[in-house]
């Protein structure tokens, strides 16, 4: 069951104060929400709400932007991917970071344009299930290890995410495309199967148990019917003499 | 919701508020003056009145000044000012054009940075960087709603407790509790234009989206506060949510359509009512879901081959996604001065929402390819479906992927507007099992009550 968009069971107190109340325009609160981005970073859990709020301060106060900071929350929120999460992020950014234009040239090209271009192509590609190629493009440059390197266990979560995904969709699947979809082979393929997602190796095929998704049932909705329906009829009944 | 018992509440509803409305204007005419503040009620009236369409530079910042004064008297005096029974709909427009001259100042001074930088207007746009700063818009906005203690007041309501006993000295007085409820709306206007969607929603926390909220009863807030959380629920991905704003308000101004004629509002309602039917045909078209036939009917006369195309997906309805996105979302502001030494990084706000928006459109464009061929059967290889496409069965097994998790919608119950479960909103379901797609359907029954009740009420 998702919490509602603005909880977060792991958020302090402090910060549920600060996000509750006007301190959340504060320029001064910017370092504490900074500190409590890392603090979601180490340990592998991301608040969307909060990180929102620390991206309004920095465009009402452009000069406080904090690059990193920046990359760092758009890195967490492809860990929650697939959520709107990402893009909410973007749309609080200046929109000068042209995320989707990484070839126009009319906006002069910054370390950190580049870097929101390339967390964005990541994005699409978890968005639109390209998993391979979210893989493939991940090691084709090292700026990429640069940019999620102080997300703890990112690969990682993201691996559990697309496991979440093909668990929802799969009763079965092949062990090879498996392997492509979470870039593991071998040895360490198989512990993530039956370990971490609890999936049973039947030689080349991975079967996943039934869940509530992956069930697919067909069924006959009934008309829902209450008295109130009926109210035109009996008023009617009272009122028409005839 | 939408059954004939109802119409005839909303019917009676309106012409309620079309009188009420008329009551206030009266009001306005024969009031009096408090002491102290002979102007006053000269001010009010000014800041209600939209600014000249050709207004000069001066004229935009001499405003900006009004407002700064004005809010300042009404906030800071000693004790709350006097204006007696200042009207619902008069406290509208002035929230309403506080926030409008707002959105067009940012609009028009990123312009200007963009295009004509080095002229005399971009000279005195750089002198004056405070001139509708958003700190002090908000600062307005949410000083009057604490003045006002409405979210205290509207609370108390909500748990059926009297409003009033809260309200204190500031919140009792009509002129002060009108302007704080209205600045609600204002919040919820300033954050969807600045793009934080989930803050938008957010601020609706206290005001229940029924017809007995005070929005309600003056058309422009009612037709505003519903097209800015429609859209702020759309750009959540919860179209669901979305269309059952979008259809409220416009089965409710089609009803009501025969007693606006005349309004000097018609046309800016009839704008926006326009709006609504585009997002709606966006938002139907990413998760297809019955509408009212009265929305069906006048959806399908203003937009109907382009609702086709986007109803059929695939690269052809790329062009329809962005101009009907483009003609239908708010005028999104940059807050803060623009670059006018680096013309070209002043992009306008509304070109990179939209940029935003169709990244979700080209990752779903196939799904309702996909939907059509699965319709057609129980089971299907998934080798043999990918041939029938012309596809790689890679492709298609992302684009299965993708289908599945957008069928899944978090879709509101009760409570606040951001809270809700995840519901599945498709009637079509599948789960793959190697490399055969075993596909259900959940039909639905023959709404028989319904259809008898409906044809009962036109024997009447």
């Amino acid at each position: 069951m998702p919490q509602a968009f603005d909880k977060c069971k792991e958020r302090p107190a402090h910060i549920e104060e600060i996000l509750n109340g006007l301190n959340r325009y504060n320029p001064e609160t910017t370092t504490t929400f900074q500190e409590y981005v890392n603090q979601q970073c180490e340990e592998k859990y991301f608040d969307t709400y909060a990180s929102l709020a620390l991206l309004k301060l920095y465009q009402f106060n452009p000069q406080l932007l904090h690059p990193e900071t920046v990359t760092n929350i758009l890195v967490k929120a492809l860990t929650v991917f697939p959520s709107p999460a990402f893009s909410l992020c973007l749309a609080l950014l200046p929109p000068s970071t042209i995320p989707y234009q990484p070839g126009n040239t009319s906006v002069p090209t910054t370390d950190f344009t580049e870097s929101i271009q390339k967390l964005t192509r990541l994005n699409t590609l978890l968005e639109s299930a390209q998993y391979d190629a979210f893989w493939s493009t991940l090691e084709s440059d090292d700026l990429y290890a640069d940019l999620y390197a102080d997300v703890a266990g990112f690969e990682d979560l993201v691996r559990i995410r697309i496991a979440g995904e093909v668990g929802k969709t799969f009763r079965q699947i092949d062990l090879g495309v498996l392997s492509g979809w979470l870039d593991l082979r071998g040895d360490p393929l198989i512990k993530f199967a039956q370990s971490a997602c609890g999936w049973r190796i039947n030689g080349q095929q991975v079967e996943i148990p039934a869940n509530a998704e992956n069930e697919a049932k067909s069924e006959v909705k009934g008309e829902r019917v209450d008295v109130e329906m009926f109210g035109r009829v009996f008023r009617r009944a009272y009122e028409a003499p005839a | 919701m939408d059954d004939d018992l109802q119409e005839e509440t909303l019917v009676a509803d309106y012409q309620e508020q079309v009188n009420y409305e008329a009551d206030g204007a009266d009001l306005d005419r024969i009031d009096t003056l408090g002491v102290g503040a002979p102007d006053l009620k000269a001010q009010l009236d000014a800041a209600a009145q939209p600014l000249e369409y050709q207004a000069s530079i001066e004229s935009k910042i001499a405003s900006y000044d009004n407002y700064c004064s004005l809010f300042h008297y009404i906030l800071n005096s000693e004790g709350p000012v006097d204006v007696e029974q200042p009207g619902l709909g008069f406290c509208w427009d002035l929230i309403d054009e506080f926030i409008y001259q707002f959105e067009s100042f940012c609009r028009y001074r990123n312009r200007v940075a963009r295009t004509s930088p080095t002229e005399e207007e971009a000279q005195v746009l750089r002198e004056n960087p405070n001139v509708w700063g958003c700190y002090s818009v908000l600062n307005v906005l949410y000083s009057l709603i604490q003045r006002s203690q409405i979210n205290e007041q509207l609370a108390a309501q909500k748990r059926g407790e009297d409003g009033n006993a809260v309200a204190g000295e500031y919140g009792s007085r009509p002129l002060y509790r009108m302007l704080g409820y209205f600045s609600i709306i204002g919040l919820l206007r300033v954050h969807c234009l600045l793009g934080d969607f989930s803050l938008a929603l957010k601020t609706l926390d206290d005001i229940e989206m029924n017809k007995k909220a005070m929005f309600a009863r003056v058309m422009a807030a009612h037709l505003n506060t519903y097209y800015y959380v429609g859209f702020s629920y759309m750009m959540l991905r919860r179209y669901a949510d979305a269309v059952r704003m979008f259809s409220h308000i416009l089965v409710y101004v089609s009803r009501t359509k025969n007693f606006q004629k005349g309004n000097q509002q018609f046309d800016a309602i009839a704008k926006k009512t326009e709006q609504m039917y585009a997002l709606i045909a966006i938002c139907v078209s990413f998760a297809p879901t019955r509408l009212d036939d009265t929305i069906h009917t006048a959806l399908r006369e203003k937009y109907g081959e382009k609702f086709a195309r986007l109803q059929r997906g695939g690269p052809e309805s790329l062009p329809v996604y962005k101009e009907l996105f483009q003609s239908a979302c708010p005028k999104f502001i940059n807050p803060t001065p623009p670059d006018f030494d680096n013309p070209s990084l002043n992009i306008d706000p509304v070109d990179h929402h939209t940029d935003i928006f169709m990244d979700e459109v080209k990752n779903t464009l196939y799904n309702p390819t996909v939907k059509s061929y699965l319709k057609l059967y129980t089971t299907m290889d998934l080798k043999k479906l990918s041939s029938f496409l012309d596809v790689d069965p890679e492709k298609l097994r992302s684009w299965l992927l993708v289908n599945k998790q957008r069928s899944r919608q978090i879709r509101w119950s009760e409570g606040g507007l951001l809270e809700g479960e995840t519901a599945n909103s498709s009637e079509l379901d599948y789960a793959i099992e190697g490399d055969l797609i075993h596909i259900s359907e959940a039909k639905q029954g023959r709404r028989l009550v319904d259809w008898y009740l409906r044809n009962l009420a036109r024997a009447y």
